[in-house]
C-alpha cells in the first residue's frame, strides 16, 4: 500500500494516536492528541474516495477503504463520537485508556471501511480485544472477571464468524464482502450472520453485554455503547438486509431489553440492557430491508449512538461523583448536581422519542417502514418497547437517580468541564437533530420520502409517552428500586463454568495422572501422527488456512513436550480444539 | 441557580400533577381532530387507539416483567459470587 493511502484512512490516525499516547503523556501533550486525532478523522472521512487501499497478500486482495453513503453515515457517527469520547475522558491520566479506546475506534473505522472479509475480520478482532481493557481498567474484581467473560464470548463470535467466512471462500472463492441474498444464503452465510449478530447482542447470544458494560470505567463505557453494536448493525446492514430472521429476532429484542430495563436496579445495567432494546430496532430494520426500513436503521443508529452516550455519561458522571450506579442508593442529586439531571433527561427524552429531538426523526422511521411492509404485529412490539423505553430509561432512571423517595446522597459535586462539555455536545446534537432532520436524512444510503412531523405521528407520540407517563404516575411504588440482580442467559455458562471446574479438579484431576504416564509413552507418537494428517489437508487443498502450521506441528513436537509439564498445555489445548472445530466445519460441510 | 429552580418546582407537585393531567386531556383531545392519510394499520383508524395502548402496556409490562422478576429471576447480587 502507498504511504498516502495509508494515511488515507481514518483508522490509522487512532493507530498511531494509540502509539503515541505515552510520548504525549510525557511531553504533556496528551491532551492535545486526544482532540486532534478525532478532529483530524472527522475531517479526513469527507475526502475519502470511493475506493483506495486495495493490496494483495498471499493471494488475497485485502480491501481496506470501501466508501459509500451506507459507509458515510456510520463514519461520520463514530468519528464524532470519538471526539465527544474523548472529550469526556479528557481528563484521565492513564494513557493506557486512552490507547485502548483509540484502538478501539481504529477496530470500529476499518470494519466499516473494509471491503472484504479478511480485513472485515483483522479489525473486529482488533474491535474486541481492544475494547476489553476497557473493562479491565476499573481494576476491580467483578470487571477483571467480566472482562474475561466478554473476551470469550466475543472469541467464539469470532471463531464462528471465521468458519463462516472459510466456508465461504471455499465455496465460491470470493471474499468481497457485499450484500448476501436471503433466497440463496448457505450454511457459511448464516455462520457469518451469527458472527454478526453476537456482536450486536441479539438474543440468545446477548448477555456479554449487560455483563461487561456495568463494569467498565465510567469513560469506557461511553466508547462500548457505541462503537461494538453499531458495527455489528453496520455489517448487517450491509451484508443482510431483508432476512426476515433478522426483522422477528430484532421485535422480540427491543421489548427483552426493556423488560430488563424496567426490573434492574443498576443504573448501567439498566442502560445496557436498553442498548439491546435499542439495537432491536436497527436489526428489525435490517431484516425489514425496504429502502425505508434500512434508512431507519441507519438513522437510528446516528441518534441512538448519541443519546445513549449521553446517558452513559450522564449516569457516569454520577458514579465519578458519587462513586454509586445503584438506584436504590441513589436519590435526591438534583440538589448538587443539577445540569447532569439536565442532560441525561434531553438524552432520556430523545431516546423515548420526543417531538423536537432525535429519537422522534429516527425510531418512527423503523416503526413505519414496519407498518408499511404491512409487518402489524412487528410495529406493535416496537411500539411497545417504545412505551417501556419511556418507562424505564425516560422516566424510571432519572426519577429514582435525582429525584426518588428516599435522598440516598448527602453530598456530590458536579464534575469537571470537559465531562460537561462531553454531555453538552451529545444534548446538543439530540436536539439539533430533532429540529434539523434534514442534517441527517440527507446522509442515509436511500433518499427520503418520510415526514416525521405529520398530525397523526405527533398525536400517536403525545399519546405514547402521555399516558406511559399515567401507567409510572399509578405504579410508582411497584417500581421501587431492589438490591438484587436478575437471571439472564448469562447463567448458563456463569453457572456452567462451575461444572466444569468440578469436573476439572475432580475426576479429570485423578484420570490427569493416569493419562499423564500414558501419554508419555504414547503422546509423541499421537503428535507425529496428528502433524503428519493435517499436512495432509494442508497439501490437499485448503493450503492457505493452515499455511505452515503442519510443518509447525511437526517441528514443534519436541517444543511441544517441554509445555506439557507447565500449564501452559490447558491453554494450547484450547486454542487446538478451538482450531479443530473450525477446522472440521471447513473440512466437513 | 437549576438546583433551586428544580427544589422550586418540587414543592408544585400538585400544581405539576394538574398540568399532567390537563395535557392528558388534552393529548387525547388532539387525536379527534387528526386527519388519518397513508395509514397500513387498523388501530390508527380509532381514535384513542394509542392511549388504550400505551396506558395497558405501561400497566401490562409493570406487572408481567417486576412479576416475572419476583417469581424466578431475582437473586441476590452475590449469587455469582457465592
Amino acid at each position: 500500500m502507498m504511504s498516502n493511502t495509508i494515511f488515507m484512512h481514518p483508522a490509522t490516525y487512532f493507530i498511531l494516536g494509540a502509539i503515541l499516547m505515552p510520548f504525549a503523556n510525557r511531553l504533556k501533550l496528551q491532551k492535545v492528541l486526544l482532540l486532534a486525532v478525532p478532529l483530524l478523522a472527522f475531517y479526513q472521512i469527507h475526502h475519502l474516495p470511493a475506493s483506495f487501499g486495495v493490496c494483495h497478500f498471499l493471494g488475497f486482495e485485502l480491501h481496506f477503504g470501501r466508501v459509500d453513503k451506507l459507509t458515510y453515515v456510520f463514519l461520520h457517527v463514530f468519528t464524532l463520537m470519538a471526539l465527544i469520547g474523548s472529550i469526556y475522558g479528557l481528563h484521565v491520566k492513564e494513557s493506557g485508556q486512552h490507547m485502548a479506546a483509540f484502538l478501539y475506534v481504529a477496530g470500529s473505522l476499518g470494519t466499516t471501511l473494509c471491503g472484504d472479509y479478511l480485513t472485515l475480520f483483522i479489525f473486529w478482532e482488533l474491535m474486541a480485544f481492544a475494547s476489553v481493557f476497557l473493562v479491565w481498567y476499573r481494576r476491580r474484581k467483578r470487571s477483571i472477571e467480566a472482562g474475561y467473560r466478554y473476551l470469550l464470548v466475543h472469541t467464539t463470535g469470532g471463531l464462528i464468524l471465521l468458519a463462516g467466512i472459510f466456508l465461504r471462500y471455499q465455496n465460491i472463492h470470493d471474499l468481497t464482502f457485499t450484500r448476501i441474498l436471503a433466497e440463496g444464503a448457505t450454511t457459511a452465510d448464516y455462520l457469518i450472520m451469527i458472527g454478526f449478530m453476537l456482536n450486536a447482542a441479539v438474543p440468545p447470544i446477548h448477555a456479554w453485554l449487560p455483563d461487561a458494560y456495568p463494569e467498565a470505567t465510567v469513560t469506557g463505557a461511553v466508547y462500548m455503547c457505541a462503537f461494538t453494536t453499531k458495527t455489528a448493525v453496520y455489517v448487517l446492514a450491509r451484508g443482510f438486509p431483508g432476512f426476515t430472521a433478522l426483522a422477528i429476532l430484532g421485535a422480540i429484542m427491543t421489548v427483552y431489553g426493556v423488560a430488563y430495563a424496567v426490573i434492574e436496579n443498576d443504573a448501567r445495567r439498566i442502560l445496557a440492557y436498553h442498548i439491546v432494546s435499542q439495537v432491536g430496532y436497527m436489526v428489525c430494520g435490517v431484516g425489514i430491508g425496504t429502502a425505508m426500513a434500512v434508512n431507519g436503521a441507519c438513522a437510528h443508529a446516528y441518534a441512538h449512538i448519541l443519546y445513549k452516550a449521553l446517558l452513559f455519561m450522564g449516569v457516569g458522571a454520577v458514579l465519578e461523583a458519587t462513586g454509586k450506579t445503584k438506584l436504590n442508593e441513589l436519590g435526591g442529586l438534583y440538589k448538587y448536581m443539577p445540569w447532569s439531571l439536565v442532560f441525561t433527561v434531553i438524552g432520556g427524552i430523545a431516546i423515548s422519542g420526543f417531538p423536537l429531538t432525535s429519537g422522534f426523526i429516527s425510531k418512527s422511521m423503523i416503526i413505519a417502514a414496519a407498518g408499511a411492509d404491512h409487518r402489524i404485529f412487528i410495529m406493535l412490539m416496537l411500539s411497545l418497547a417504545a412505551v417501556g423505553t419511556f418507562l424505564s430509561v425516560g422516566i424510571k432512571l432519572p426519577y429514582f437517580v435525582w429525584f426518588g423517595p428516599n435522598e440516598g446522597v448527602k453530598e456530590a459535586k458536579e464534575v469537571g468541564w470537559n465531562m460537561q462539555l462531553g454531555m453538552f455536545i451529545a444534548a446538543f446534537m439530540c436536539i439539533f437533530l430533532g429540529f434539523y432532520p434534514e442534517y441527517l436524512y440527507r446522509m442515509l444510503p436511500y433518499p427520503v420520502t418520510w415526514h416525521p412531523y405529520t398530525m397523526h405521528h405527533l398525536s400517536e407520540t403525545f399519546q405514547l409517552l402521555g399516558f406511559t407517563g399515567l401507567g409510572f404516575y399509578l405504579m410508582v411504588k411497584k417500581l421501587k428500586p431492589e438490591p438484587k440482580m436478575n437471571l439472564d442467559l448469562d447463567w448458563f455458562y456463569r453457572k456452567g463454568a462451575r461444572v466444569f471446574m468440578w469436573v476439572a479438579s475432580k475426576p479429570v484431576g485423578a484420570a490427569n495422572d493416569w493419562v499423564g504416564e500414558v501419554y508419555r509413552t504414547v503422546g509423541y507418537r499421537f503428535t507425529m501422527a496428528v502433524a503428519r494428517a493435517m499436512s495432509w489437508f494442508d497439501w490437499e487443498g485448503i493450503d492457505w488456512v493452515l499455511d505452515g502450521s503442519a510443518k509447525g506441528v511437526v517441528k514443534g513436537g519436541d517444543q511441544l513436550r517441554t509445555f506439557q509439564t507447565g500449564k501452559l498445555q490447558h491453554y494450547i489445548g484450547g486454542a487446538a480444539v478451538a482450531l479443530f472445530i473450525v477446522l472440521i466445519i471447513v473440512v466437513l460441510l | 441557580m437549576m438546583a433551586q429552580l428544580f427544589g422550586y418546582l418540587r414543592e408544585r407537585s400538585v400544581v405539576l400533577k394538574w398540568v399532567f393531567f390537563a395535557y392528558l386531556a388534552a393529548a387525547v383531545v388532539f387525536d379527534f381532530f387528526v386527519e388519518r392519510h397513508h395509514t397500513h394499520f387498523w388501530g390508527d383508524h380509532i381514535i384513542g387507539f394509542w392511549t388504550i395502548f400505551a396506558f395497558f402496556g405501561c400497566l401490562g409490562m409493570i406487572v408481567v416483567f417486576k412479576g416475572l422478576s419476583h417469581v424466578w429471576l431475582m437473586k441476590g447480587e452475590d449469587y455469582y459470587d457465592e
